[in-house]
């Protein structure tokens, strides 16, 4: 077993553990808004993640991105004080969860509205063809953007005007709180390929299937055009932390799959529960040192603030 | 009762009442919809008029607005506002002029109801309050309600009118509580509020400024200056005959809104008066509205964005002492 994989299992529970570090400080009172958890992706994130190459490609993604974000490469501790409306987060604290940008790490942006990320990535996959550097754009959405117009079209415009563009829906079978098979007419895979897309699906729980999908799908963006790739993740807490509750923390099938074949696969128990310590202990550092910084100030409004004229105050 | 309660009240009664009326949206049947205005819905007239949709908003808003040129009486909920640009051909080139192009043979009674507001960290893309965009538009009626009493009211006249109506509901008042009568009397467009009278200053409000509004006033008063704060229930149409009436009285008028710094419904309101109150005015007329960038997500940011009864204060005071600035 190599120890990259030992790694992805690592940066898996930091995922996990950097969400739920989140968690306690939504329920301390500490972030500004609702925050929609990761929890569940994260497989498939830090699988993304491996696979993108942030000096070429860039990824968007959708309303429940920390993990992809991490996954990424975005500075955990910049993530976080976005997240909790500190100084110093990506944006300083203008953005917020739902609009996490770390371009430098390849994650372009994550988006306040349903599938409007997948159309930004067909500009960076236009971008990255334009500058002929075998960069990909890839769109990360759930199961309910799969059936907004935006995404549609792009589907088509991306095999109209063959863009290195990688769609990856993540499947966890609901979309906020409607169930998919209620608001989702045929097969994913199948609407893909109707665009002539070529299109696979993956289960995030078989941790080792679900990266040679990932990474063929990306291969095949890159040299051949337009491709399609439904991962199956599951959303362990509701739509929004403190709605309602799956798995939770404790259980994530895709994670604990990924253990479970890690031990029969040779690799040593201890090996595992030293990774997800060092997880933990490295997620609830950032969390803590994004907590201790200060709030961020309304002087990062003053920059973008145009006098129209006549305005009070 | 709180304004989710009178929300909830008016669409049951008017549900029970009109068959043609049906509702359509994400999450609004099983769930009740994600601030619970359509609880209840779904047991009561069953799934067949409360239509779950899937997350696509140019569909849903379209098909609603061709139910309602073909005889339904929808009420659309549009879950944020700022959900409108996924969807905007819809309201903009569909819902707004299809009266017009039909020369009114075709009715159009469709509400589409949505939120507004900032106040609850939910950032630049839940937050927006996008009324005087809408208002702007040739053939949408707008419609801000800042009480529980006025909610119901103005949404029943909604659904009775053969017009598309953009019904923008205030995230932060939804829990606000007020008296209202069990039958939910009907509010009539274009008839403004006033929320409290007075004699030095006329501030026009909407929405949950009214709340601001309205404590500024008192602290105004324990200061010796008597404000009129008045709301205009409806953006559009606009009941400019009472703001012009408080003027006349007043000589002065600050208008509070959250929506647009620049060509919004601040700005459309002191040009009117402005034209037929001239020669009335003691002070020119003044806004208050939040500055001209999206919407923050910190905290302390986003308090700042919105405006407080601080900023209205210390503009009235420099309104009273005569000073144009």
């Amino acid at each position: 077993m190599n120890t990259v994989v030992l790694e992805h299992y690592q940066r898996c529970w930091f995922i996990r553990c950097f969400e739920r570090a989140i968690a306690k400080q939504a329920s301390a009172g500490n972030v500004p808004g609702l925050v929609h958890l990761s929890t569940g992706s994260e497989v498939a994130d830090v699988l993304l993640g491996h696979w993108v190459d942030a000096e070429r490609d860039h990824v968007t993604g959708s309303h429940r991105s920390h993990g992809l974000a991490l996954a990424c490469g975005a500075n955990p501790i910049a993530v976080a004080k976005e997240i909790l409306g500190r100084e110093g987060g990506l944006s300083d604290g203008l953005a917020g969860t739902q609009h996490l940008l770390a371009p430098e790490a390849g994650f372009l942006t994550s988006n306040g509205i349903v599938g409007a990320q997948v159309p930004l990535a067909a500009g960076a996959a236009l971008s990255a063809k334009a500058a002929a550097i075998d960069g990909t754009g890839v769109a990360v959405f759930g199961d309910g953007a799969a059936n907004q117009g935006a995404v549609l079209e792009t589907m088509n415009l991306a095999v109209a005007l063959k863009l290195p563009l990688l769609f990856v829906l993540y499947n966890n079978g609901m979309a906020q709180t409607t169930a998919a098979t209620d608001a989702t007419a045929g097969n994913f895979c199948d609407r893909a390929r109707s665009f002539d897309l070529a299109a696979w699906s993956a289960d995030s729980a078989s941790y080792d299937a679900c990266s040679n999908a990932v990474q063929k799908a990306v291969a095949h963006t890159r040299t051949e055009g337009p491709a399609f790739l439904e991962i199956t993740v599951t959303r362990d807490h509701g739509h929004y932390y403190g709605e309602e509750r799956n798995g939770g923390f404790e259980h994530s099938q895709a994670i604990d799959e990924f253990g479970e074949w890690l031990v029969a696969s040779g690799v040593p128990e201890k090996s595992l529960s030293a990774a997800r310590q060092t997880a933990k202990n490295d997620a609830e550092a950032a969390i803590a040192e994004a907590a201790s910084a200060p709030l961020a100030s309304p002087e990062i409004l003053k920059p973008w603030i145009q006098s129209t004229g006549g305005a009070g105050g | 009762m709180t304004l989710t309660q009178a929300l909830n009240g008016a669409l049951h009664q008017v549900m029970e009442e009109d068959e043609q009326v049906i509702c359509i949206g994400e999450d609004i049947a099983a769930n009740g919809g994600v601030f619970q205005v359509t609880q209840g819905l779904e047991g009561q007239f069953g799934a067949a008029r409360v239509i779950d949709t899937p997350i696509s908003e140019t569909a849903f808003i379209g098909m609603a607005v061709g139910a309602a040129m073909t005889g339904l009486k929808p009420v659309v909920e549009l879950m944020f506002c700022d959900f409108a640009g996924v969807c905007f051909d819809q309201i903009l080139n569909q819902a707004a002029k299809a009266r017009f192009l039909s020369n009114g043979r075709v009715k159009l009674p469709l509400v589409i109801r949505t939120t507004m507001g900032a106040g609850d960290g939910s950032g630049a893309m839940h937050s927006q309050s996008l009324h005087g965009l809408f208002a702007s538009i040739p053939g949408l009626t707008v419609v801000c309600p800042s009480t529980p009493a006025d909610a119901a009211g103005l949404l029943k006249a909604a659904i009775q009118i053969d017009d598309p109506v953009i019904f923008m509901e205030n995230k932060q008042l939804y829990g606000v509580e007020g008296l209202v009568d069990e039958q939910l009397p009907l509010v009539p467009f274009g008839t403004a509020r006033s929320a409290r009278s007075g004699s030095d200053i006329t501030i026009v409000a909407v929405s949950a400024m009214i709340q601001t509004a309205l404590a500024a006033a008192q602290a105004l008063a324990d200061e010796g200056v008597s404000a009129e704060v008045i709301d205009p229930r409806t953006i559009k149409p606009l009941d400019i005959g009472t703001i012009n009436n408080s003027v006349k009285k007043t000589g002065r008028l600050l208008v509070l809104d959250e929506g647009a710094a620049y060509g919004g419904f601040a700005d459309a309101v002191i040009a009117a008066v402005s034209g037929d109150m001239f020669g009335r005015l003691k002070a020119a007329p003044r806004k208050l509205t939040p500055p001209d960038t999206p919407v923050p997500y910190a905290v302390m940011a986003e308090k700042f964005w919105l405006p407080n009864a601080q900023d209205v204060i210390k503009i009235v005071k420099t309104m009273m002492k005569g000073v144009a600035q």
